[in-house]
């Protein structure tokens, strides 16, 4: 078995315990087994931060408004979520009767299912990352692409006109942004040179300078591309008018109650957790510890872990926070933008990295003139 | 009963018979150890059957803004 | 024996939904299962070694071809009402003209002796079980595309530009009836 965390797990003591305990010709199944167990605790953790975002989005607009959010529920109202969460669960779940069954039930998992795809490639730390594919940032890529079918197919099994205008622009922005923000990738991917996230993450250290960030002047406009094209995929912040509609007239998700319900909320909100890791990934230095503490020892890779959350999370505090800032874009507005505006940019910092890449061999800004 | 009069299925098939040749292609080039070359023309299956399949349902939404239908034997007017 | 397991799966997928794209009535419901078929040949170019094919094939198709079929389905009706206006005598499996039988009985007696040729010869130079170490296919078919397929790589870069702008072309609306 190929996994990264497996491998890292299998150098320490417990692990050849267990082994010979079970048999030396068990290692797949332990494998397997201490695979599952991760794979449990990852879905755990984000399906916490899933609905931890609900909460923190209430709470940090109701700051902004100069208003308590929810403070009932729990000490400072954390449990809200929760509570959501059971009133979600117990909610009669309907179907409307002209609706296409088959593809009723299936729009929410196809959702869910290209959110949580993606989970298996982040790199939380060196160690603890599910696996290091060798094409993992295309993977993740393609993966996503399930978000733009599944919001889709659910505006269109509500079999209503408004949620199908609904699903068809939310579905043609989710694929309009998606070349400015596979432009940019392609070009940290060409300074990094692998499609691996481990490779992409340790092509930058730790220090602030080091980040692809401030890499190039190409690599800084890549930054904002990439972060305003992926807040654009997951239809959110300026540019949720397929959502807007739920709040005017009526949207893609609108004939779904309960936990069908729940999980487009869910997906979407675990949907922007990536996107601010992948971000944290490419632009931000990853999961290196600044100075460089801990090093190879458990405790560095704890270490490592919560840098990479402490980094995503600032990112996640960006995204609220710019929702609740900027005013929303109408369709064709955010079609310009797209089209017209991110893409050539796009392109432009492609071939500007291309040129930096020839003429200084690879070298970040702060290399050149600090010699 | 397998033979479809919808154009846009008509398009499906041919994704599918594109996707098997494509297969096909990768499995000779992982039965000869080392050699590359079946792998790389599958991906030009796959980069000309996505820019067809653009240019095809093209000219389904254009015979369908003509003829407000989307059944092959609607498509006759050359036949004869 | 993970290979085996998604091996197992893969193939069931892939088969399952191509059947179910040729056999099912909605045309809606024959792309999400054409969706399921090319997931499950994406999954079989993993267990063939090729990762960067797979990554490609679910980029593209998954992510772009599917998408477009579906948006095309809406622009020209949305598929709802029975599209096949057939005979009651058309309704009966396999029933086709003469000639798609002569054809399809030739191809599969070529096909059946190619194969049957292959599998012979593959059975005796197939001797042992070997575990291949893991060699990430990224970089040769990067160097191959721009070594010895380059003239292949350019001529696609043109065709697709080429039915870019053929499809925007083509399928824009009409605007004889506007002010003009």
């Amino acid at each position: 078995m190929n996994s990264t965390v497996v491998h890292y797990l299998s150098q320490f003591q417990f692990f050849h315990q267990l082994l010979a305990m079970m048999g030396k010709e068990y290692l797949p199944l332990l494998s397997l087994i201490i695979f599952l167990l991760v794979v449990l605790i990852m879905l755990g953790a984000l399906s916490l931060v899933g609905g931890l975002g609900t909460y923190a989005e209430r709470k940090i607009s109701a700051d902004m408004q100069a208003r308590y959010g929810p403070n009932r529920v729990g000490p400072f109202g954390l449990l809200q979520f929760l509570a959501d969460g059971i009133k979600m669960f117990l909610k009669e779940d309907t179907v409307p009767r002209s609706a296409d069954r088959l593809i009723f039930t299936i729009a929410p998992i196809f959702c869910l299912a290209g959110v949580f795809g993606t989970i298996a490639v982040l790199p939380f730390s060196s160690g603890f990352m599910l696996t290091d594919l060798n094409v993992g940032i295309f993977y993740l890529l393609g993966v996503s692409s399930l978000v733009g079918i599944g919001v889709f197919l659910g505006g269109y099994a509500s079999n209503s006109k408004w949620s199908m205008l609904g699903g068809m622009r939310g579905a043609s922005q989710i694929i309009s942004y998606e070349i400015p923000v596979t432009i940019t990738i392609l070009a940290v991917v060409m300074l990094a040179g692998g499609l691996s996230l481990q490779t992409l993450v340790n092509s930058q250290g730790a220090a602030i300078w080091h980040w692809n960030f401030l890499h190039n002047p190409f690599m800084f406009v890549g930054f904002f591309i990439f972060f305003i094209g992926a807040l654009a995929e997951t239809n959110r912040a300026p540019f949720d008018l397929p959502e807007a509609e739920s709040e005017l007239v009526s949207g893609y998700h609108t004939e779904y109650s309960g936990m069908r319900f729940a999980f487009f909320a869910l997906a979407e909100y675990i949907e922007i957790f990536v996107v601010c890791a992948v971000a944290t990934a490419l632009f931000l230095g990853g999961y290196h510890v600044p100075f460089g503490f801990g090093g190879e020892a458990p405790l560095g890779q704890v270490l490592q872990v919560v840098t990479f959350a402490s980094k995503t999370f600032a990112l996640y505090y960006v995204v609220i926070w710019v929702r609740w800032t900027l005013p929303r874009l109408r369709v064709d507005q955010l079609m310009t933008l797209c089209w017209k505006y991110l893409t050539p940019i796009a392109l432009f910092n492609l071939i500007g990295t291309i040129i930096w890449l020839y003429l200084t061999n690879g070298r970040s800004i702060v290399a050149l003139i600090f010699g | 009963m397998l033979a479809r009069k919808n154009i846009i299925a008509i398009l499906l098939g041919i994704e599918l018979i594109l996707n098997a040749s494509a297969l096909n292609f990768v499995a000779y080039s992982k039965f000869l150890a080392g050699n590359m070359d079946g792998q790389i023309f599958s991906l030009f299956i796959i980069v000309v059957a996505a820019a067809e399949a653009a240019v095809g349902l093209a000219i389904v939404i254009r015979f369908y803004q003509i003829n407000e239908s989307i059944h092959i034997d609607d498509a006759a007017q050359l036949q004869g | 024996m993970f290979a085996q397991i998604l091996f197992i799966l893969s193939a069931l997928l892939a088969v399952a939904g191509a059947l179910m794209v040729v056999f099912s009535r909605d045309i809606m419901h024959a792309c999400i299962y054409l969706l399921a078929s090319l997931v499950g040949v994406a999954g079989l170019y993993l267990t063939l070694g090729a990762d960067f094919l797979a990554a490609t094939q679910l980029v593209v198709y998954v992510g772009g071809v599917i998408i477009l079929m579906l948006f095309a389905i809406m622009l020209t009706g949305g598929g709802r009402e029975p599209s096949e206006k057939m005979k009651l005598l058309m309704q009966v499996p396999l029933m086709g003209s003469p000639r798609t039988y002569v054809l399809s009985f030739l191809a599969l007696l070529v096909l059946s002796l190619t194969v049957g040729k292959l599998f012979v010869r593959v059975m005796e130079g197939f001797t042992s079980v070997d575990k291949l170490p893991y060699m990430g296919t990224v970089d040769s078919i990067g160097t191959l595309l721009v070594t010895k397929h380059v003239l292949a790589f350019e001529i696609s870069s043109v065709l697709l530009l080429g039915a870019l702008v053929g499809a925007a072309v083509i399928a824009r609306p009409n605007k004889k009836r506007g002010a003009k």
